[in-house]
């Protein structure tokens, strides 16, 4: 700009002034990228830092190692909970969770809470790796998709039943009652079965009878020996009585014979 | 396997009955249509359409029986299927009955 102005003034009228001369791009400093003069360039191209390469890469020495994930806080609660869960129960039964209002869900947990059976949900993620490695390996096909638990420490298979007769969008697939894994219909015939003491009432009394009956047969034979020689003594006794009378009158009528024929 | 989550209208359907058996290894799918058919959206669309559900343990295949409101009945056996083919298929045909109903409902109008 001052080189201008400076030229300017110089043509004014004079003409072009060899003081005075245009050059143009003086400026060394400039608000863009500037160009390195050629040989500068070359020379900057030429003396440009190679940095040395090892003999053998690094990644084919140093072996790859992946950062191991920590695990989840929460996914740790919930695995204890479940090993709780399994371990406490006695009666663990796995339903087919469909959706359900809530009012009728809470209701459901209600009447299950009277009879100590708690409504229980776990993830499958948590659930599958603790069951594969537990002794309750045959329940893993039951835990595919949306599925909900139903423990309790006592066995309450019954009333379990009657409150899920209630509840259609609840759907039992099975039960692991008393270390037993028992289908839907094994559930049901198990609510079926009389108390325990009935059962062992039941099992005495067969057992005893057995006994009883061997006792019976083994005085059959001389109860009945006896009861035919009674028999046979009354018969005896009997005729012996019948011919003495029979004795008797036949002399008596052989007597008026005889006098009879006395005469 | 990522199934589509489109809800599944039960408009036209009269009745669905699953029956699997829940021990086996190949009920995931069937399942997961039941999940669906019984959600809220679902129940929501037909408050009369009836859905059992058959839990048994004699080894037998998982079974759909879809029988809809005009006579028509699907049966679809969830053994070799994924829940997306179910829900396509069955989609499919609600979709189909739908324009017969509004084909049939223009007719009536003109």
């Amino acid at each position: 700009m001052a080189a201008a102005a400076l030229c300017c003034r110089g043509l004014c009228r004079t003409g072009w002034l060899p003081t005075l001369q245009i050059v143009r791009y003086a400026k060394s400093v400039t608000r863009h990228w500037k160009a390195m003069h050629f040989e500068r360039q070359k020379l900057m191209a030429v003396t440009e830092y190679i940095a040395p390469k090892p003999a053998i890469p690094e990644k084919c020495v140093t072996p790859y190692i992946r950062a191991i994930k920590e695990e989840n806080g929460y996914a740790k609660l919930l695995r204890r909970q479940v090993t709780e869960t399994f371990r406490d129960s006695k009666m663990i039964a796995v339903c087919q969770h469909n959706f359900i209002p809530s009012e009728e869900m809470l209701l459901m947990k209600h009447r299950l809470r009277k009879h100590n059976i708690h409504v229980k949900f776990f993830p499958n993620e948590i659930v599958r790796p603790y069951l594969s490695v537990s002794k309750y390996k045959n329940l893993l096909p039951l835990f595919v998709g949306c599925s909900l638990m139903l423990v309790s420490p006592e066995i309450k298979a019954k009333e379990m039943l009657r409150i899920l007769k209630n509840v259609p969008q609840i759907n039992l697939l099975g039960a692991c009652i008393d270390n037993t894994i028992l289908s839907n219909q094994g559930v049901v015939n198990y609510s079926n079965l009389p108390a325990m003491e009935i059962i062992q009432g039941q099992v005495v009394g067969t057992l005893s009878l057995l006994a009883s009956q061997t006792c019976a047969l083994l005085h059959h034979s001389p109860v009945h020996l006896t009861a035919l020689l009674d028999q046979y003594i009354k018969e005896q006794s009997g005729g012996a009585g019948e011919t003495d009378g029979k004795a008797g009158e036949g002399q008596a009528e052989l007597g008026p014979a005889k006098s009879s024929v006395g005469l | 396997m990522a199934v589509p989550k489109a809800a599944v209208a039960l408009r036209h359907v009269k009745s669905v009955a699953v029956r699997f058996c829940p021990f086996q290894t190949n009920v995931e799918t069937t399942r997961i249509f039941l999940e669906r058919v019984n959600s809220k959206k679902a129940r929501a669309s037909n408050i009369n359409c009836v859905v059992t559900t058959d839990v048994r343990h004699d080894g037998s295949e998982p079974v759909v029986d879809i029988m809809f409101a005009d006579g028509d009945r699907l049966i679809m056996k969830g053994a070799n299927l994924t829940a997306a083919e179910m829900l396509s298929a069955f989609n499919s045909r609600c979709i189909a009955k739908d324009l017969k109903a509004e084909e049939k409902t223009k007719k009536k109008s003109a």
